[in-house]
Formats: structure tokens, C-alpha cells, sequence
């Protein structure tokens, strides 16, 4: 369940608007931030709290590559996935990640902390390649950058 | 009007049309998997793709996605377009399974015809293909993702054409998938158009799983008779089973889709429980023994009671033929009746509605699709007639405003302003919208009466109602409109609704708009039935003649009179009574059970019939099959019986027509052609109305509208002002009965399929008169009938007139016991039961 206060500011600010539906994405957001990841129960709240159907919401929320269905890590680290890094060395910095934090892409540690997704583009050519943990960009990135970064996050765990 | 060239032949559309349509047109069916022409056009699929050779495209374009314009020289076999839809329909097939031998869809299938017609035919891709989890939507439409090419189809009419939310379409690019959000029953009472509208296998029909190709059936255009739409269907046989049925286009009707009511609601024609032989006192007897039987009983009474002692019983969901016939033998024999209503207040009612169809006034289906205002009046259309629900929505998705007045807690898949008030109140809040949005100068045009019966509609400052702004609001919105449609109800409103609805049509008329008129009536022919009624006698008085001992014999025409009468012990008694009851039907009724001498008929599918929709279109089903019992029935599973004999098991029912003239000792006409020439000379003799009647292999596939049918009677009548009501009752509620889209019809609910989507019959009432009883959603209730307890869950509503409990005719309920109608429930005779 939502607490209250967050169900109560939520509702607020949909009675403000004509068309509640568009601050679904808003909304998933803010509730996703809420349980770390958007659960089938969130789903339904999201969909109760905009007079939408469950199936409604699913819609958007698994069209977009960064609300997550599914429990994610504590850090959720996007690799982009488009023509600039992969001309920069994106196979060979996926093939790092995976080896490094012994997952696949896709998959989140087995301590919870760190989850590997593809991203598409994310506008930081300049930067190839590039990752984004938690909306915050690295990039361009070599395995010993790498190494630095999740050892600094793992320290901050 | 642009003149476009396509494939070297010329041809002028209006302004708008897509070149796909445009060569349609010219018999040039570009291929199409995302277009149709009821959903639109969104270049999805881009597998329609033509050539535009000259003009203001040029080059490789999507055919669906632009308009004709002056000009165009389009090639469908330019070798770059072949090639473009060759690619594209590599490309959809890449994912697919292969799976053609064992889809349902084979066979009928849009994506095989357009593979092969693309010129795809080895597979390149290696990879590995992208697989789904199917889901359960329910027992109507079978789920397999793997076939899908992403057409959008489903999730455009289940969400765009329809309104229904609980399907659609999840994921991104390669794993977009199309289904619910999780496993479930659909919520949609239109789902078996996912089935026909589906370019492949995804959507298939459920109930006809495993039972055989499109080709081994015997296929034929017929009509459904599960409400008073006639929505065109196509029905399949085979193995002497009725297997399934789809929605057949109607320019007039129903478009490209019927409801799931009338689509799956055919099972009662090949039920293992109906009765193929004839009864005589519950033995089985050879068809002219029962006729034998039959005639030398009805011989005696008339002998000795006179022939008025044998009454005759017809039904709406009679073929006009059975009811003429049935009318005739009556004239003939001085028999009394034929009756058609059981309810004489409702004969008016829909008499009254026939009458003032007049030519000028009456809108079909589609042409209510056009309207820009609808005023629904004591109508419930998902639930009485589910298509007319789907004509609406569609006038709102294209900017029409739709109202209705009506008690009952009303759902329609859009939005509408519902006025719920109380059914004596229908009157008046319709009359006070139709006021403040007509002139009175208009109305003094149309003469005395009109001035009149506008001046004694009060005005919304006089009258001080509730509701009264919304009422000036809508009124505003009327005037400025000018394809005003009233959609009136027969059943549940009072006496005065149907010719006061045509009357404000008049108004309407009057201030210069394109102005319709829509009723609904009960029955599948309600309308023939309304044509041949006599104004002698009512069913209750029959009902006393019989207890009096005047009536002695009884027949009864596909009618089950336990069904829509709200006293079962007074007919138990009455057949009882009876020297004899003698049923004709084609389903194993109560009132069959009950019946001294039974006779087996032919259903809709086996005899073909004509009909009469509400809006008086004469449409004629064809015979689909033979008949007799599907041999999966007598197989048990296996090989047929190898039994000697004559003809075809199980086939003894016959036309109820021809049972009728044979019970009437008449000639029986020796085809089905002659029987309804000589039928309709008859008819014309009575009504010249059906002279115009084609022959019945000549009938369009539309049919035909009758003309005015009977006399208009008396224009602004202020009947509706005087007319007593019920007093608001301080102390109960109005009981008002109702229909629902699925368990309360005569027919379909006995499809085993339907009855898994019926929904758990309940009692509505309004949140304030739950709250003064102590009740709330989800209890338990008994009201106590004076024919008994009657239980049921309760369903608070806000959504309703306060003062009332609706209850459907559910065939889970034992409504039957109310006794007498109209009824108030007491508050004491309501309570709740513990758990």
C-alpha cells in the first residue's frame, strides 16, 4: 500500500489537471520511486489513483525502457545500445560489466545492488560510451573507469 | 470530386476516400492486414503499398494512408510496389509459427492469402523466433500471440470502435504484444469480433475449436434472433451440428460486427436436450399421429365448447410466416386469438411504436451512427440490445452527445449525461428538454394540436426539477444540432412514452433538422407481431376465460410463457385447467415439459424465416442445413450408427408454419416460396402494407422497409400529461423488471458458452435507499413476493433513479413469484439474509 501522504499528494495533484491521464507517467514515476520498481500491485494503484484500467497503465508503463515491471537493484546501470557506442566500444564494455559483476544483461546480483539494462540512445554520443546509473551519465568509459565507478558505489552501498 | 487513375482504369470517388477504397472500387483489392474500412486507416502494417506514378506523391507509398486526389496515376503492379510488399510480407512472417495445420484460421486466413499473393514462399530468416505466453480471455476467443504480425486491429476496434478497456496492446517494438492485463473473462460483450476482424489466427472462435475448416461447413447468411435488431449473421453447420456464427456486413444493420449475444446464442439449435419427436401426454408418437391426436381433441372441444373455447398463443420470436399462419388458422377455425403479447400494456406500447414509424422519421442502426444528439428514452442498450450500444458509441466518438433518461443504473462504453429519474418522470424530462429546444413559433407552424401540446409542456423555470441546468445545458446543445436522434424503449417505460417520443420527433422535425427515431422492441419480430395483433383480448383475459373453464384448449407457438410471466403459480394452475395444451417449439421450455401434445419445429437455421426488425425492415433468413440430430450425438464420438432407415435422424421437426396449417386442417403449400407468396397475398389482403413484398428469393440483401404500416392515430396527444402513475411511495420501492445482455434471453442462454459469461444476478437500488435499509454491495437480500422469497446479492448504485429496485429476469432468479405487476416493494418486505 502507498502511504497515505504520498497517495494523498498524488491525488492532489491529478484533481489539478483536466486529463488525469496525462500524468500517468508522472504518477508511475513517482511510485516506482516509492517501491524501487513498478509491482503488479503498483500497477493497480497507479490505475485506481487515475481512474484507469490496470491494462490501461501497463500499456505505458512496459513501453518504457525506464519503468521497470520487475525488482530491480539498488544502482540500475543502462548501457546505451545505439550506433555511436557501438562504433566506441560498447561490446567490449557490456562484456566487462557482465564478466565483472558476473551477470548477464538483464539480470540483477545476487546482493541486490546492481542491475544491467540496454538502453536505447540516450544523447551522450559525445561521451561514447556511455552509461547511466540512476540518471546520472559516465562516459567515455574504459574497463579500469568502470571498475572505479562500481567499486565507489559498492563503497556507498 | 477527384478523378483518380489506378492500374490504367479511371474512376471518380468523394472527396476523402483512401486509394485503397478507391481501388476497391474498381474490384483492385490491394492487400491490407492493419486496414479496414470500419477502423481506419494507420499505416501499420505497410504491406498495402502501391506505386504513384503521377501526381503529388510519387514513388512507393502506403495506399491505405492517402486520399484520392485529382490527377493520380497509381500502379498496384509496379514491379518496386510487388517487390516493397514482397519484403514486407517476409518481413511479418519471420515470427510466425507456421502453424497452419493445426490454426483454426486456416483456411479463411487474411495472412495466408496475402503470403502467397506476395510471392512469399522460402523462409531466409534462420534466427530463432519470438515466442509468447498466450493468455485465457474467457470462453469466447481463443488466445495464440505467436501468429501475430502486429496489425493493431484488435486493440483498435476492442478499445477505439467499442470502448472497452481490459484489452489492448503492452510492449515495445519486437515484443509488442496484444491481450489483457492478466488472464480473465473479456469484459466486452463484443469479443467474437476480435475472431472475424483478426488477419490471422491470434483471436479464434472458441466454441467451434477442433470441429472443422470453413470449407466443410454448410455456410449460409442469416439473420439473429436474439433481440430486435436483426443484425445480419453468417451461421455454419456441419455434421448436422450448428457450429458457429459471424457477423455478416450490413450497409443498413449492423456494419461489420454483432454482439457476442447474438453470436454465440445459436446453441439452443443443436442442444442435446431439444426435443425431436413428437409428444402425445409425454410418449413419443409419430408426427401424424400427434397431428391425428391433436385435430380429433380440438374437434371435440369446439363440438362441445364452441370453437372460441381454443385459444391460440404466438410469439415474437416467430417467423412472420408462423405468426400469419398461425392468425389465418384462427380466422378460419373461429378460434380465439391468436394473441401475440402476454403483456397487454406492452402490445400498446409496441402497436403504438409501429404506428408512428413513419416514413421520414425512421433511422436504421447505421444511419443512427450519423446523428450528432441522441436522446436515449427508457432504453438500456448494452443490455437490450447490445449493437445499438456500438451505433452509439460510435455517433459520440465523432462528437455527438448522447442522453439518456432512464432509473435504471445505465453503463455505456463512452461517455453520456444520464438523467436517472423515475419512470413516471420519463415523460417529463423528456418533454422538458424537447421544449426549451424548440421555438414556439415552430411549434404553432405544425397547427392547433402541436401549439397546444407545446403549450402544456411546462417550461424548466415552472416546472423546478431536479437536474434542471443540466436539463437547460443539454438543451442548448439540442437546438444547435441537426441530426437529433430519439431512441425510445417499449418495455419498461410508461403507456404514453412511444407516441410522445414521436411526437417530440415531430418538434424536432419542425425547427428544420435531419431528425430520427429509433425504438426498441422486445422481440426478434416483435414487429410482424405488432402488424397482425387484433385489438380482441389481452393474455389476461384469456388467463380468466381459461380459469372460468370458457378456454379449454390452448396452443402455443414457440413461446414459453414461464419466461416473461411474473406469475408461475396462476399458470401452473391454468394448464392445470386446461382440457389441453398443445406447444410447438424448438427448445425444451417449461412450458414444453408441461404441454398435453408437443411438436417438435424446425429452428431458424433448419426453416429460414422472415423477420421484422424494430425499425419494421423486412429481412428473410435462409435455411443454413437439413436438420435432424448432430451426429456427434448419436456417434457417441465415433462412427454414425449404421441404422436402416429413411431420411435423416432426429429430423421430424418441421416449420411451425407448416405444423399450424396441419393442425388447422388446412393445405399445406408444397414449398417454402409458395408458402410465403401465398402467406404475403394473404398479409396484403389484410395490410396493404406487404404488397410491396418482393418474392422471397428476390428480397435485397438489406431487405425491406415496410412503409407506413398502420394509422398513425391521433399526432400530440397530451395523453402523457393525464396518464395515472404509481404515487411516489414513501414506504417501497418501484420494482421495475429488466433485461441483461446475457442470462435473461429466451435463446441464447441456452449456450453453455454464454453461460459462463453471464454475470451473478443482482438487485439494484439506489446508495440512498440502501443506506435507509441498512444494505450495502455485495449482501445477501430476500424480498418476500407473495409468491415467495425471492434472494439475491444486492448492487448499490449511484448511477440510478433513488425509489426503485431493478431486477433482471434472470434465468438464476425466481422472479416468477412477484404475482402481480405493477408491484412496490415494501421496505419491511426487504431483508437482509445472514451468510
Amino acid at each position: 500500500m502507498l502511504p497515505t501522504e504520498l497517495r494523498a499528494s498524488l491525488a492532489e495533484q491529478i484533481a489539478s489537471v483536466d486529463h488525469p491521464r496525462e500524468l500517468l507517467v508522472d504518477v508511475m514515476f513517482a511510485v516506482q520511486d516509492h517501491y524501487g520498481y513498478l509491482s503488479d500491485q503498483a500497477v493497480e494503484e497507479v490505475a485506481d489513483l487515475l481512474g484507469m484500467t490496470p491494462l490501461e497503465v501497463e500499456e505505458l508503463a512496459t513501453f518504457y525502457t525506464f519503468v521497470y515491471r520487475h525488482r530491480v537493484g539498488k544502482y540500475v546501470i543502462h548501457v546505451c545500445d545505439s550506433v555511436i557506442c557501438w562504433m566506441d566500444g560498447h561490446e567490449s564494455l557490456v562484456e566487462h560489466l557482465e564478466r565483472k559483476l558476473e551477470i548477464k544483461m538483464g539480470e540483477t546480483t545476487p546482493d541486490g545492488l546492481f542491475t544491467l539494462l540496454p538502453v536505447c540512445c540516450i544523447g551522450y554520443c559525445d561521451r561514447a560510451p556511455a552509461i547511466l546509473i540512476n540518471k546520472k551519465v559516465y562516459g567515455p568509459l574504459t574497463p579500469e573507469k568502470i571498475d572505479e565507478i562500481l567499486a565507489k558505489l559498492q563503497g556507498e552501498a | 470530386m477527384p478523378n483518380i487513375v489506378i492500374d490504367d482504369r479511371e474512376i471518380e470517388v468523394p472527396a476523402g476516400t483512401k486509394v485503397i477504397d478507391a481501388a476497391r472500387q474498381l474490384d483492385i483489392m490491394i492487400p491490407r492486414f492493419c486496414y479496414h474500412v470500419a477502423l481506419g486507416s494507420v499505416g501499420a502494417c505497410r504491406v498495402c503499398a502501391v506505386k504513384f506514378v503521377e501526381g503529388p506523391f510519387k514513388g512507393v507509398q502506403m495506399s491505405c494512408m492517402i486520399d484520392a486526389k485529382d490527377g493520380m496515376v497509381v500502379s498496384t503492379t509496379d514491379e518496386e510496389a510487388v517487390e516493397f510488399r514482397k519484403y514486407v510480407i517476409e518481413c511479418l512472417m519471420l515470427h510466425h509459427p507456421h502453424d497452419c495445420p493445426v490454426c483454426d484460421e486456416g483456411g479463411h486466413c487474411l495472412l495466408q492469402d496475402m503470403t502467397i499473393s506476395g510471392g512469399h514462399g522460402i523462409r531466409r530468416y534462420l534466427g530463432s523466433k519470438r515466442t509468447y505466453r498466450d493468455q485465457y480471455l474467457g470462453p469466447l476467443v481463443q488466445h495464440e500471440m505467436n501468429r501475430c504480425i502486429h496489425c493493431y486491429r484488435c486493440s483498435r476496434f476492442y478499445q477505439e470502435f467499442a470502448g472497452y478497456r481490459d484489452l489492448g496492446v503492452m510492449q515495445s517494438a519486437n515484443r509488442v504484444f496484444f491481450g489483457r492485463y492478466e488472464d480473465g473473462i473479456l469484459e466486452s460483450p463484443f469479443t467474437g469480433n476480435l475472431s472475424d476482424i483478426c488477419p490471422t489466427g491470434v483471436y479464434t472462435d472458441k466454441p467451434s475449436r477442433f470441429i472443422g475448416r470453413r470449407w466443410d461447413y454448410e455456410r449460409s447468411p442469416s439473420l439473429c434472433i436474439n433481440c430486435s435488431l436483426g443484425c445480419h449473421t453468417v451461421a455454419s453447420a456441419r455434421y448436422r451440428q450448428l457450429v458457429r456464427q459471424e457477423a455478416r456486413y450490413s450497409e443498413e444493420v449492423n456494419g461489420y460486427f454483432i454482439c457476442d449475444r447474438g453470436r454465440y446464442g445459436f446453441f439452443y439449435a443443436s442442444h442435446e436436450k431439444r426435443p425431436r419427436r413428437a409428444l402425445v401426454e409425454g410418449e413419443e408418437v409419430a408426427y401424424h399421429q400427434a397431428i391425428d391426436t391433436v385435430r380429433e381433441k380440438l374437434a371435440q372441444i369446439s363440438g362441445s365448447a364452441g370453437p372460441e373455447a381454443i385459444a391460440c398463443l404466438s410469439s415474437e420470436r416467430s417467423s412472420l410466416e408462423t405468426q400469419a399462419m398461425l392468425k389465418r388458422v384462427c380466422q378460419n377455425k373461429n378460434w380465439s386469438g391468436p394473441l401475440f403479447f402476454m403483456e397487454q400494456s406492452l402490445a400498446e406500447k409496441v402497436k403504438t411504436a409501429t404506428a408512428r414509424l413513419e416514413p421520414g422519421l425512421t433511422v436504421s442502426l447505421r444511419e443512427l451512427e450519423q446523428a450528432d444528439f441522441i436522446l436515449a428514452v427508457g432504453a438500456d442498450p448494452i443490455n437490450e440490445a447490445p449493437m445499438l450500444a456500438l451505433a452509439m458509441r460510435q455517433a459520440q466518438r465523432f462528437g455527438g452527445r448522447v442522453v439518456v433518461i432512464d432509473p435504471r443504473p445505465i453503463f455505456l462504453p463512452f461517455d453520456f449525461q444520464h438523467l436517472p429519474v423515475r419512470l413516471h418522470e420519463v415523460d417529463l424530462y423528456l418533454s422538458l428538454m424537447i421544449k426549451a429546444a424548440v421555438d414556439r413559433e415552430t411549434a404553432t407552424e405544425l397547427g392547433p394540436s402541436a401549439a397546444e401540446f407545446y403549450q402544456t409542456i411546462p417550461t424548466l423555470e415552472t416546472a423546478a426539477v431536479p437536474l434542471q441546468e443540466q436539463i437547460a445545458t443539454l438543451a442548448q446543445e439540442l437546438r444547435g444540432c441537426q441530426r437529433p436522434v430519439i431512441v425510445c424503449g417499449t418495455e419498461v417505460v410508461p403507456q404514453t412514452t412511444p407516441a410522445l417520443a414521436a411526437d417530440q420527433v415531430l418538434l424536432l422535425k419542425a425547427m428544420d433538422k435531419q431528425t430520427g427515431l429509433f425504438y426498441l422492441m422486445p422481440g426478434a419480430n416483435t414487429f410482424g407481431a405488432s402488424l397482425l395483433s387484433g385489438d380482441d383480448g389481452s393474455f389476461s383475459t384469456t388467463l380468466e376465460s381459461i380459469e372460468k373453464g370458457k378456454i379449454k384448449a390452448l396452443i402455443v407457438t414457440e413461446r414459453d410463457l414461464f419466461w416473461k410471466y411474473q406469475n408461475k403459480q396462476r399458470l401452473e394452475r391454468i394448464i392445470e385447467k386446461l382440457d389441453l395444451l398443445v406447444v410447438l417449439d424448438y427448445v425444451d421450455s417449461e412450458t414444453a415439459q408441461k404441454s398435453d401434445v408437443f411438436f417438435p419445429v424446425s429452428s431458424l437455421y433448419e426453416a429460414g424465416g422472415v423477420f421484422i426488425n424494430q425499425e419494421g425492415r423486412v429481412q428473410v433468413a435462409p435455411k443454413v442445413y437439413l436438420g435432424g440430430t448432430p451426429i456427434k450425438q448419436n456417434s457417441g464420438g465415433g462412427h454414425p450408427p449404421r441404422v436402416y432407415g429413411v431420411g435423416i435422424p432426429g429430423s421430424e421437426p418441421r416449420p411451425a408454419w407448416q405444423v399450424v396449417v396441419e393442425i388447422g386442417n388446412g393445405e399445406l403449400p408444397p414449398d417454402e416460396e409458395t408458402a410465403f407468396a401465398t402467406t404475403r397475398k394473404w398479409l396484403a389482403e389484410g395490410n396493404p402494407v406487404f404488397a410491396n413484398l418482393p418474392p422471397i428469393d428476390q428480397f435485397p440483401d438489406d431487405g425491406v422497409r415496410l412503409g407506413p404500416a398502420l394509422d398513425v392515430g391521433s399526432r400530440f396527444s397530451l395523453d402523457w400529461q393525464t396518464e395515472r402513475h404509481p404515487k411516489r411511495n414513501s414506504d417501497g420501492l418501484e420494482l421495475i423488471l429488466v433485461d441483461w445482455t446475457f442470462g435473461t434471453e429466451e435463446l441464447s442462454i441456452y449456450s453453455p458458452h454464454l453461460r459462463q459469461v453471464e454475470k451473478e444476478p443482482c438487485l439494484s437500488m439506489h446508495t440512498s435507499d440502501a443506506v435507509r435499509l441498512g444494505l450495502s454491495s455485495g449482501d445477501k437480500v430476500a424480498i418476500r413476493f407473495d409468491g415467495g422469497r425471492v434472494e439475491a446479492s444486492l448492487c448499490v448504485a449511484e448511477n440510478m433513479a433513488s425509489g426503485v429496485i431493478v431486477m433482471p429476469r434472470h434465468r438464476l432468479l425466481e422472479w416468477q413469484k412477484i404475482k402481480e405487476l405493477p408491484r412496490i416493494v415494501r421496505f419491511e418486505e426487504i431483508e437482509k439474509v445472514s451468510v
